[in-house]
């Protein structure tokens, strides 16, 4: 739902582009008179791979997310709209190559951004695993909303508990103690992996300045071009200096060893 | 988790550094390297508790047999004594 | 042909024994190696103890005399898993070397205990591999006991070319993470003979998902390796036209 809302109300004067699968919503339109596609994977009940009906990143959405990045307007910058559960689990992905349909994604995102597309990304519900990693993490500017339904992990939380066998209530004592396992947008922006965070009264239906601010944000780091940084330039913000201190002490010593 | 150190000085010192095992179920990690001063030293880490008196019997032993001077470092994923002695051997082996 | 008593199989050798027989002899020359002591500090709180090289060896070798990046990761270390420090040794390692990278890839992608800093990580690691490939090979092999999965089964499928053994198992979510997610109606994890069938290595390399199939023996890895180096990149694996048929013909009806 929330994928949905925001691709349609991000965007000025947005016009459905077709041939897409149904659980890929884009749209073209406009942000301060610059030309943007939107790009966002919605749960349709119709899908033809059952384990993908619920917003999952499956087979179809993976192919169809490469194919309206590649094929975006020439002048257009991407906003990726994030609300994916997670990728599809089933039987007939893995035997038919899931990973190679997220990696066809992961390869048009960045393939776009190094010949110089802005990429911009927006959390706006759930972003999870693989399917984050294929829609969205690759952008050079990444936002979100900040509100409780807002979930960044590798695993979808029930899950978790059941891998480790722990209870829930250790999976939360866990994520107090070692951030990187939290769910939050507070905590995964303290590893600089967001350039801006919005309060949004409902998420489900935002209000004209609430819009307007995010609008606002996206065309500032466009002019700033700050769309075509890549992933490896997180590190050099200040909360990556506090928190990714390991990652970026890690580099360091490859460096003084190469 | 549980931590265990055993020390015993005098013996021959390894010349080498020795990398053995990995910190997988029923497995260890030794790292093996030349003593800062003459004696053996070795430090257990282990995610499984209460073998301590087990963990002690072995490592002593372990010193009897081959009297080193050497810095140990051990680290357990629940390894039987039996592979806690081969590990040491390889390490030890490689080492001196 | 190697007799069979004289082989030296990959599975039963470890992650640096694997790199010194891959690359040119002698040239492996270890980063952050378990003596640097450079280990993930997030696990004590959650009951493991950790390997002093995270488990994941990485450095600079030679490759038919090319100045290559070596990265082996380690299936016997939670599962091998991607954590920070692992993580950000692949990255760097892949951003810096010259002539091109081989990953040895026995990995179940990202570490739970240190989720999202895992994820960061293979976002890193993705772009770096599209990067390098630009001018210089970067070849995969899956081949281990644990296979290839989650985020680092996606940036294995960016590299230029994949080498696989019978072993080897490649896809995006491990049988016992489908089993558990939708049910063992969907999938029996203990069905191993149908789950080799649909993701092991003759699977993989008959659906053109990986390039070369070898046995599980060391020397015919070697020289798989350095002729994938010599093999022009296959930009066919991610074609949108070949999945669209592919997938098309796993739809249900």
């Amino acid at each position: 739902m929330r994928g949905a809302i925001w691709a349609r109300a991000l965007l000025e004067g947005a016009r459905a582009a077709g041939g897409f699968p149904e659980s890929v919503v884009v749209r073209d339109g406009t942000i301060a008179g610059q030309a943007y596609r939107a790009i966002a994977v919605v749960p349709h009940s119709g899908a033809r791979f059952p384990r993908a009906r619920a917003g999952e990143f499956g087979l179809d959405e993976g192919i169809g997310v490469a194919e309206a990045v590649r094929d975006a307007p020439p002048d257009a910058a991407i906003v990726s709209i994030v609300d994916v559960p997670g990728q599809a689990f089933g039987r007939r992905e893995e035997a038919a190559g899931l990973h190679l349909s997220l990696a066809a994604a992961v390869e048009a995102y960045i393939g776009e951004r190094r010949r110089g597309r802005q990429l911009f990304s927006l959390i706006v519900g759930k972003a999870i695993s693989g399917a984050f990693l294929a829609h969205g993490m690759q952008s050079g500017w990444i936002g979100a909303l900040d509100d409780g339904g807002i979930e960044v992990h590798v695993m979808p939380a029930a899950s978790v508990a059941r891998v480790t066998r722990s209870s829930d209530d250790e999976v939360a004592r866990i994520a107090t103690v070692v951030p990187a396992t939290a769910r939050d947008v507070a905590t995964f922006a303290r590893f600089g992996a967001l350039d801006a965070v919005f309060d949004v009264a409902d998420p489900l239906a935002p209000a004209a300045g609430e819009i307007e601010r995010v609008r606002t944000a996206i065309d500032r780091a466009r002019r700033a071009q700050l769309g075509t940084r890549a992933p490896v330039e997180r590190l050099q913000s200040p909360a990556a200096h506090a928190h990714r201190a390991l990652a970026r002490e890690v580099r360091r010593r490859v460096d003084q060893a190469w | 988790m549980q931590r265990i150190v055993v020390e015993r000085s005098g013996g021959v010192p390894v010349t080498k550094r020795a990398h053995v095992g990995a910190v997988a179920s029923g497995n260890l990690e030794v790292l093996c390297e030349p003593p800062a001063e003459a004696r053996a030293t070795i430090v257990v880490s282990t995610s499984v508790d209460g073998f301590e008196p087990v963990w002690r019997a072995t490592l002593e032993r372990f010193l009897e047999r081959y009297p080193i001077a050497a810095a140990i470092e051990i680290n357990d994923f629940g390894a039987t004594p039996a592979m806690v002695s081969l590990r040491l051997e390889q390490a030890l082996e490689l080492a001196r | 042909m190697t007799p069979t008593a004289l082989r030296r199989s990959y599975v039963e050798s470890t992650p640096r024994e694997r790199i010194a027989a891959l690359a040119d002899p002698g040239s492996f020359r270890e980063i952050l190696d378990p003596f640097a002591r450079c280990s993930s500090p997030y696990l004590a709180e959650q009951g493991v103890v950790a390997q002093r090289d995270d488990g994941v060896v990485v450095g600079r070798a030679l490759l038919g005399g090319r100045d290559v990046a070596a990265v082996a990761v380690d299936g016997r270390f939670l599962g091998g898993s991607i954590g920070e420090i692992g993580g950000a040794k692949i990255a760097r390692v892949l951003e810096r070397a010259r002539d091109g990278a081989f990953l040895l890839l026995d990995t179940g992608g990202i570490r739970l205990q240190e989720a999202n800093l895992g994820l960061l990580a293979i976002a890193e690691i993705c772009d770096a591999i599209v990067a390098l490939r630009e001018r210089a090979p970067v070849v995969a092999v899956v081949a281990g006991r644990v296979g290839c999965y989650g985020g680092m089964s996606v940036a294995a499928a960016l590299c230029s070319q994949i080498i696989m053994s019978p072993v080897g198992r490649f896809g995006l979510n491990g049988p016992e993470v489908v089993e558990q997610e939708a049910g063992i109606e969907e999938l029996d994890a203990r069905d191993r003979p149908a789950i080799w069938q649909a993701t092991g290595g003759v699977r993989r390399v008959e659906q053109g998902h990986a390039d070369v199939l070898v046995e599980d023996d060391l020397d015919e890895l070697a020289r798989a390796l350095r002729d994938a180096f010599r093999a022009s990149p296959n930009r066919e694996r991610l074609s949108l036209e070949r999945l669209r048929n592919r997938f098309a013909q796993e739809a249900p009806r």
